[in-house]
């Protein structure tokens, strides 16, 4: 006999409510149905119904955690339908923008994951150190959160000689840190038993199911928008795409872990090679009819934004496809022959922006008594 | 695969076909034999589908198929009229498309033809005020 257990939508504790009913047998799960929208704000239709320069700051509260990819993705789109080249300098700082974010993101990321499995004092110590990743955001940009740094035709803000040396100390403990974690990711034994093994995804199904981001990447699918769709300054950046092959939550951990180190890499790089010159380029508010599609490598994975133009200030469709979206697919085979207490880190592990669970109903079919039971009760079943 | 080869793949099986530059290729085809398209560039081993959107033009709603093939991107438009939106699902040869063919059938009302899961994904279970992106649907 099965149960059925829905999971969410409420969920105080984390971000964006969405709706999950696994089918249980016993501890095992045997299927998954997933409902969305709990917070659909009718976006796309709000894009076509606004100008460009409008647009470009609605755009960016698609999301928080990842509100520069929207950004720059938005930004990106525009410049292609009205056919805009971007200066040099300017491209340099969206990529550096974006790496600090991916760092961000990350880093946030896995103090999630580390507070799924119970490890509290990991989160504590991850979330400290992205604070040095907020505070180069804020230099830089002038912003924690929703930085707003693309502007139709460039930036916002130059990035300053006096930034320099703040970036790269800044820098400096970020990598420290990030290697001390991926030591400890790999070999503590709490980590090991509760990630290892858990919510596999096959290369297969990955690909099949279209999964992207570090949740392909950990699946051993090499595909990375920064290198298969260059845009802004990484063409002339060299730059290693983590790719691991065994496809658990693990994997998922370690890719981006390494993705940190790398994106510290293409910053430094980046700072080093960054031309002098103008920020911004002049930009018509009108764009003749025309349609363009733009991919980016957003921290959770590929984001595709569609605009088609009419030759007014207005888009007349705008499409965003964001990373979590692509990924909920592959949330399937992950969960299906796994235990009801693999639920929360199996669905942090994709990183959906961010996931509920706070609240989780036991219904037992056949009686129809039904129970409820918090985050922490959940939480507390593998203990 | 690069747009030209992508183009190559496809060209008997669609009315029109555009090189926009070496990652960016667009064809349009009938719903006669877009099933064919997809069939032939899933032969090239191409699995991802980036997106599928839905476009309102009037008289007839546009389907854009986003193919991710590799080196490059392909843009499949097919149209199918506004009277009877309807055309067979694709996530036979697409499992990913799943998620996306449930968007636009409640976002557009078209109707995916044997789809696995045909429910709501977005919009209440009690949403009876239309579709919302298309033209006629009001603020």
């Amino acid at each position: 006999m099965t149960f059925i257990i829905p999971v969410g939508p409420q969920h105080p504790a984390l971000l964006e409510p969405e709706h999950f009913r696994f089918e249980v047998k016993g501890e095992e799960i045997v299927d998954v149905g997933i409902r969305l929208g709990y917070m659909h704000r009718g976006i796309e239709r709000g894009l076509s119904e606004r100008t460009y320069h409008q647009g470009l700051y609605l755009a960016e509260r698609i999301c928080g955690i990842c509100s520069h990819s929207h950004n720059l993705c938005f930004a990106q789109t525009v410049e292609r339908l009205a056919e805009v080249e971007v200066p040099d300098r300017a491209e340099y700082i969206r990529a550096i923008v974006a790496e600090l974010e991916r760092i961000h993101s990350h880093l946030l990321w896995a103090g999630v994951a580390a507070h799924e499995i119970g490890f509290i004092t990991l989160f504590m110590l991850f979330w400290r150190d992205r604070e040095h990743v907020q505070d180069l955001l804020e230099l830089t940009t002038g912003n924690r959160c929703y930085y707003s740094m693309c502007a139709l035709g460039g930036v916002r803000r130059d990035i300053r000689p006096e930034h320099l040396l703040k970036l790269k100390r800044g820098l400096k403990v970020l990598e420290k840190a990030t290697k001390h974690y991926v030591d400890v990711a790999t070999s503590d034994r709490t980590i090991l038993a509760r990630c290892e093994n858990v919510g596999v995804l096959t290369k297969r199904d990955a690909r099949d199911l279209c999964a992207v981001g570090p949740t392909a990447r950990a699946s051993g699918v090499d595909r990375d928008m920064r290198r298969d769709d260059p845009y802004a300054s990484y063409p002339e950046i060299p730059f290693e795409v983590a790719v691991q092959p065994e496809g658990d939550v693990l994997a998922r951990v370690v890719v981006r872990l390494r993705e940190v180190l790398e994106a510290i890499n293409i910053i430094r790089e980046a700072l080093k090679k960054m031309p002098t010159g103008p920020i911004r380029t002049k930009f018509k508010p009108e764009i003749p009819p025309n349609q363009a599609t733009v991919r980016i490598e957003a921290p959770r994975g590929e984001l595709l934004h569609f605009g088609i133009s009419n030759g007014t200030n207005k888009p007349e469709r705008w499409r965003a496809r964001t990373p979590t979206y692509a990924n909920f697919a592959a949330l399937k085979p992950m969960f299906v022959g796994g235990s009801i207490a693999e639920i929360p880190i199996v669905l942090a592990s994709i990183d959906p922006c961010m996931c509920c669970t706070d609240r989780v109903t036991l219904v037992e079919v056949a009686t129809g008594k039904s129970r409820v039971l918090t985050m922490e009760e959940l939480r507390r079943i593998p203990k | 695969m690069k747009a030209n080869e992508v183009i190559d793949t496809i060209k008997n099986y669609v009315v029109e076909s555009k090189i926009i530059d070496e990652r960016r290729a667009a064809a349009s085809t009938d719903l006669a034999r877009y099933r064919d398209v997809l069939q032939a560039l899933k032969g090239k081993d191409i699995r991802h589908v980036s997106s599928i959107t839905g476009i309102d033009l009037g008289k007839e709603i546009a389907i854009v198929y986003q193919l991710d093939c590799g080196r490059s991107l392909l843009n499949l438009k097919v149209l199918v009229p506004k009277k009877n939106p309807r055309l067979p699902t694709v996530t036979d040869i697409f499992p990913g498309a799943v998620l996306y063919e449930r968007e636009v059938m409640e976002m557009l009302g078209v109707t995916f033809d044997g789809h696995p899961d045909p429910r709501r994904l977005f919009l209440p279970d009690d949403w009876k005020e239309g579709y919302p992106l298309r033209r006629e649907w009001k603020k």
